[in-house]
């Protein structure tokens, strides 16, 4: 809810400005799937090491159309972090600084939907960085997937919780597993997996 | 995307890293679902697909037919090339199963071809185009031994010297005598070389007196090697020289001389010698030696890149060569001439590699009293059973004396099954219909083979029931892709050759075609009219794969002495990538071949 909220207002301010376009309702057919690569799980003290987004026109995953963003090393780029993204520092040496990175993805992403697995946390992210910037947060329409896999399978598990991990989404849903961990290649398969659903049927359980 | 593209796999593997690049950047995923189309037939593709997960057939349907499926495509293989090249679809491509599969739009494909002549010419559609590419990746091994190989005893001539005073008339005689193309003469301390060709110049052109001296018309600026050069080096000389031969020398020493024919034929040098020494074979224990050698030939051609068909050629003379020399040991010279040892079957097509099964028989001149023929037939069968030719479990041996008759007799016979047209009788049929004469009299099988086919001629209805066993078995095409099956494996000869080498055989004999190879009844039916160009091809590279692969992994499992399987049996899934495309391609040749000998013969599946 508060996120509306911040929406309503930042709408307010901006639509007559430079970003107007963003706080326009969406028309089209399209969906960003987005999905950042980040230090922690916190989003407090979490950098984003990587950010990657593919756009998903009807039952097609664009992936000629994407986003695949190195950041420069966080100094905050720790061990634990190491351990499950397998980025070193040296790996993002090339790496571009953050107001580049933003301005890459607000342009991506337009007004499109985004689409994402526990996609909040994605967009409060790439928040926390926009807002001392540019004033304003993310205002795009968010779709959860795995609300839309919980929305669809519900019917079928009588009683019981759904199995919301991503490997668990993944394996239901019979898609080929891309590389984990990498910011884009989780965007794809997230697209995927949303054109399956969205398009497909029901997976069995 | 490297990660998720696959770009190992040909043709991709042809792409330059920019090119892969620009691939990659370009790719789209569709998604699909069971049923759906990716292409449609009369529609422009939107690209070349590459399948990430999923199945998808080709197929085509026509108003009021049911559905003919030519092949199914499964993860990671690709189609639609040839079709978004030429800006249409000819098949349909439907979703077997969920499917999830790259596209890489026309415009960029096109592209590629044109920056990358080798991607490019994957794609053309003929086979024998594909086939190329695949033995230019896989022939750098044997290109290299032959690279290396050494100018030493082996392809080297022994020189033939003749002394300065010596007239091109003895010269001559000589060099016909000793089967020599060349000879060096010695005038002062120098060697000049006299080659046939100078010799005829000399006196038919120039008119020279046949007394002359040869060393009077020899070339004293030979055109040396050092022994121990590289091989390859003497033929780079002759190349460039336009020379057919050059002396080798060890420093001042004269060595021998290697003929042109002889560098080229290297690789088959070794059969050269094994053919001698069953050609001078005296008794049963030489040739015993001789037939051990042929394992080790076929082994080393195989690893010296000669395609299998060309192998198979080599080693069926070979093995009817130890035939007929065990043959004419056994069988009296009285009795010779009035007898006629067959070998049927793939021996009667030359077309085993390995040393497969006997299967033999006698013809023997009507009213032929031969009391000992069971005795020595007898021993005639387990000799070859001793030099490695299994018998034949059919038991069509010329120990079984079923399959040693008389002429009368064994047209008779022909035309007895012929007539039966069912089970047994036409497998029997079929068997002798491909035999070929290889010791004794000729003239008495030409008789039986000439006979029969009289008999035959027009006789449509026998030709539809001969031809019914090659539609027998199902073509294995959809293996590919489904993963049940993956470890199972197919069974080639039901699958592959047998549709192929009986189909043929049925047109051959319709058409009264004598020659029992597959391979030269395909020829020979194109000559006469009876196929078409482009299908005769394709069959003749369809029939060279599933040879070649076959021997591939019977070569395997001899290394790995394992001797359950069926050599029959090709597990898919040991294939490389290319081999495993080849075999798709050539199955698809099989089931077309199928509809068209279903069609020509009238026969409803």
């Amino acid at each position: 809810m508060l996120r509306k909220f911040k929406v309503y207002k930042e709408r307010k301010q901006h639509r007559d400005g430079p970003y107007g376009h963003l706080f326009e309702p969406y028309e089209g057919d399209e969906v960003v799937s987005l999905d950042c690569e980040t230090t922690s799980l916190d989003v407090k003290e979490a950098e984003i090491l990587s950010i990657g987004a593919v756009r998903i026109k009807g039952r097609r995953v664009k992936t000629s159309e994407r986003l695949d963003i190195k950041l420069k090393p966080p100094k905050s780029l720790t061990g634990d972090s190491i351990v499950i993204h397998k980025i070193r520092a040296m790996d993002l040496s090339e790496g571009v600084e953050i107001e580049e990175a933003l301005e890459q993805v607000l342009d991506f992403v337009g007004n499109r939907p985004i689409l994402g697995y526990y996609v909040n946390f994605d967009i409060n992210m790439l928040d926390k960085f926009l807002r001392p910037r540019y004033g304003f947060g993310l205002p795009n329409k968010a779709i959860e997937l795995s609300h839309v896999y919980h929305d669809i399978v519900k019917w079928k598990s009588i009683g019981g919780d759904v199995d919301l991990r991503f490997d668990t989404i993944a394996n239901k849903l019979n898609l080929p597993m891309l590389e984990r961990h990498t910011a884009l290649g989780d965007a794809i398969t997230v697209a995927l997996m949303y054109v399956r659903l969205k398009f497909g049927e029901a997976p069995k359980l | 995307m490297a990660q998720e593209f696959n770009a190992e796999n040909l043709p991709f593997s042809l792409l330059e890293p920019n090119e892969l690049a620009l691939l990659q950047n370009n790719l789209d995923i569709g998604y699909y679902q069971q049923g759906e189309n990716l292409i449609t037939a009369g529609e422009a593709p939107e690209g070349l697909f590459i399948i990430l997960k999923g199945k998808v057939r080709e197929s085509e349907s026509k108003e009021g037919e049911d559905e003919h499926v030519f092949v199914h495509y499964g993860d990671e293989d690709y189609f639609g090339a040839w079709s978004a090249l030429k800006g249409k679809a000819i098949h349909n491509f439907v979703a077997e199963e969920e499917t999830i599969a790259h596209i890489l739009p026309t415009k960029l494909l096109l592209e590629l071809v044109y920056s990358n002549p080798r991607f490019g010419d994957y794609f053309s559609r003929t086979l024998a185009a594909k086939t190329e590419i695949h033995e230019q990746q896989g022939e750098e091994q044997g290109m290299a031994e032959f690279m290396l190989a050494q100018v030493d005893g082996e392809v080297m001539r022994d020189p033939l010297i003749v002394l300065e005073e010596t007239t091109i008339k003895e010269t001559t005689a000589l060099m016909r005598e000793k089967h020599a193309d060349s000879v060096l003469v010695k005038r002062g301390g120098r060697y000049g070389i006299v080659t046939g060709t100078d010799l005829l110049n000399a006196a038919v052109l120039k008119e020279v007196p046949l007394s002359t001296p040869v060393a009077d018309i020899a070339s004293y600026r030979l055109i040396t090697v050092e022994a121990g050069d590289y091989l390859f080096n003497a033929l780079t000389l002759m190349t460039l020289q336009h020379i057919e031969r050059v002396v080798v020398m060890d420093d001042t020493k004269l060595m021998g001389v290697i003929e042109l024919t002889d560098v080229l034929s290297y690789f088959s040098s070794h059969s050269h010698v094994i053919g001698l020494r069953i050609q001078r074979a005296a008794t049963i224990e030489d040739l015993s030696r001789a037939a051990h050698g042929l394992n080790d030939l076929i082994r080393s051609l195989v690893s010296h890149g000669v395609k299998a068909r060309f192998a198979m050629d080599l080693v069926a003379a070979m093995n009817e060569r130890v035939m007929a020399k065990l043959f004419t040991l056994l069988v009296p010279e009285d009795i010779l001439p009035h007898v006629c040892l067959v070998v049927m079957g793939s021996e009667g097509r030359g077309e085993q590699i390995m040393k497969t099964d006997q299967d033999n028989g006698v013809i023997m001149r009507d009213g032929l009293d031969w009391p000992d023929r069971e005795k020595v037939l007898q021993t005639f069968t387990d000799t070859l059973i001793e030099f490695g030719y299994p018998e034949c479990p059919g038991n069509i041996m010329v120990s079984n004396p079923y399959w040693v008759q008389h002429l009368g007799d064994w047209s008779q016979r022909l035309n007895h099954w012929a007539n039966k047209a069912e089970g047994d009788a036409l497998m029997n049929l079929a068997i002798a219909v491909d035999a070929k004469p290889v010791a004794g009299n000729p003239a008495l099988f030409k008789a039986a083979r000439n006979w029969f086919l009289r008999q035959m001629h027009n006789n449509e209805v026998f030709f539809s029931h001969f031809v019914k066993a090659s539609l027998e078995f199902d073509t294995p095409l959809t293996f590919f892709g489904g993963i049940k099956s993956k470890d199972s494996g197919i069974d080639i000869k039901k699958g592959g050759v047998f549709p192929i080498v009986h189909g043929v055989r049925t047109l051959a004999l319709q058409h009264r075609i004598l020659e029992t190879n597959t391979f030269k009844r395909i020829d020979a039916l194109i000559e006469a009219g009876a196929l078409k160009k482009q299908q005769g091809n394709d069959l003749v590279e369809a029939l060279s794969i599933f040879v070649q692969i076959r021997l591939q992994q019977q070569l395997l499992r001899m290394d790995n002495e394992d001797f359950n399987e069926s050599p029959n049996l090709i597990i898919p899934d040991r294939l490389d990538r290319l081999d495993k495309d080849l075999l798709r391609e050539a199955l698809k040749v099989v089931k077309e071949f199928k509809k068209h000998l279903s069609m020509r013969f009238h026969l409803d599946r």
